[in-house]
């Protein structure tokens, strides 16, 4: 083939475009088409919420065993459950956190020997992340150190549950064989859900 | 002779021709008006235009109430106000919105919680005005709005998600479009 035929069928082929090019902007021109863009936004913050309680407060009933060789001293006590139903957060890393308070008896008098004003147990609640808090309360015999505290496992992503706290495991303070001291009894189990780090 | 007869007409012709250039230039000395028109022609071509910046930014701030759930009032009866033109009756416009959405998405999406939010915006120009829901995929339909210059209000409305609203930042967009016809 003729290299000079080659070469002005070339040009020929690029003004054709070219002229194209601009048939396709006098088009665009001659009919503008406008649009406008809103942008629209918003956030969530970081958010826990726990279910309102099944029950807000819990009677264990009557502590010590009044009819057998061990009258006096604690009676099994029974496990304990309260639910929090639709409990959840709306992000990720987050934990539970359970501070637990002895069942102290309101009289504050002098114990005297062979009795015990305070009776532990353990509280746990299930089910947040894989690993549940768990603590039990070590108050002494006249009530001392009666607090403790408990941290569950992160939870990696956000979650909406039935949360169930659960006591069980109630000792006397100091050791069964001791003899409670009569009267009311009052402690506490306080839950907290929130995020695993300080923010 | 026969050469000689072509030459005379070739004086001829020529003594002809400026006999007439003569008269011609008589005619302009006596002072009778000429006139010359110039017939000029150009079009404006239908065009519709937003001025102002673009994009805007409508923020809404927190979405979700104190339990986790939306709080509508922080989308419904929200705007912000455009401007435009178009110079053609025919100008149609149409409105193309896209979900709050949670960005970037958390997948999987865990039970119990949405990470989008559906609402509908209205677009209202020359009294007339054009809507579309992001729950119904596409654009909105086109609607005639005319020769018009002035405001266009964007509203928000219909604000609606069913769950606990994850944790984050939500991104969405109204595209308003004016086409001239």
């Amino acid at each position: 083939m003729n290299p000079r035929k080659l070469l002005i069928a070339s040009l020929s082929l690029g003004f054709a475009l070219a002229g194209a090019g601009q048939a396709l902007a006098v088009e665009q021109v001659s009919k503008d088409t406008a649009q406008q863009t809103v942008d629209v936004g918003g956030t969530v913050a970081n958010l826990c919420i726990l279910g309102t309680p099944s029950q807000t407060s819990i009677n264990v009933g009557q502590m010590v065993d009044t009819s057998t060789t061990n009258v006096g001293r604690i009676t099994t006590i029974g496990n304990q459950t309260v639910s929090l139903p639709g409990s959840f957060c709306n992000f990720a890393g987050t934990h539970l956190t359970v501070t637990a308070d002895a069942l102290l008896a309101q009289d504050t008098s002098t114990v005297q020997p062979g009795f015990s004003r305070a009776v532990n147990f353990t509280s746990t609640v299930t089910t947040w992340a894989n690993t549940p808090p768990v603590v039990t309360t070590a108050a002494t015999l006249n009530g001392g150190t009666p607090t403790a505290s408990g941290f569950g496992g992160d939870q990696g992503a956000p979650k909406l549950t039935d949360l169930t706290l659960t006591l069980s495991q109630f000792h006397t303070g100091g050791g069964d064989n001791l003899l409670l001291v009569a009267g009311g009894y009052t402690g506490s189990v306080t839950i907290t859900l929130g995020p695993s780090a300080a923010e | 002779m026969k050469m000689r007869s072509t030459l005379f007409a070739g004086l001829s012709l020529g003594l002809g021709l400026l006999a007439g250039t003569q008269v011609w230039a008589q005619e302009v000395q006596t002072g009778d008006p000429v006139d010359g028109t110039v017939n000029i022609d150009a079009s404006v071509a239908p065009k519709c235009l937003f001025t102002g910046d673009n994009p805007v930014q409508l923020s809404l701030g927190e979405l979700a109430n104190a339990v986790g759930n939306l709080d509508t009032s922080k989308v419904n009866n929200k705007s912000v106000t455009l401007h435009a033109w178009c110079n053609s009756a025919g100008s149609q416009m149409h409105v193309e919105t896209t979900k709050l959405a949670l960005t970037p998405a958390l997948v999987p999406n865990p039970t119990g919680f949405v990470q989008q939010v559906d609402y509908t915006a209205s677009a209202l120009a020359n009294a007339k005005t054009a809507t579309d829901d992001t729950s119904v995929a596409g654009p909105g339909s086109d609607v005639v709005v005319g020769i018009f210059t002035g405001d266009v209000p964007v509203t928000l409305s219909n604000a609606s998600a069913t769950g606990l609203l994850l944790a984050g930042a939500y991104q969405g967009t109204v595209v308003v479009t004016l086409t001239p016809g």
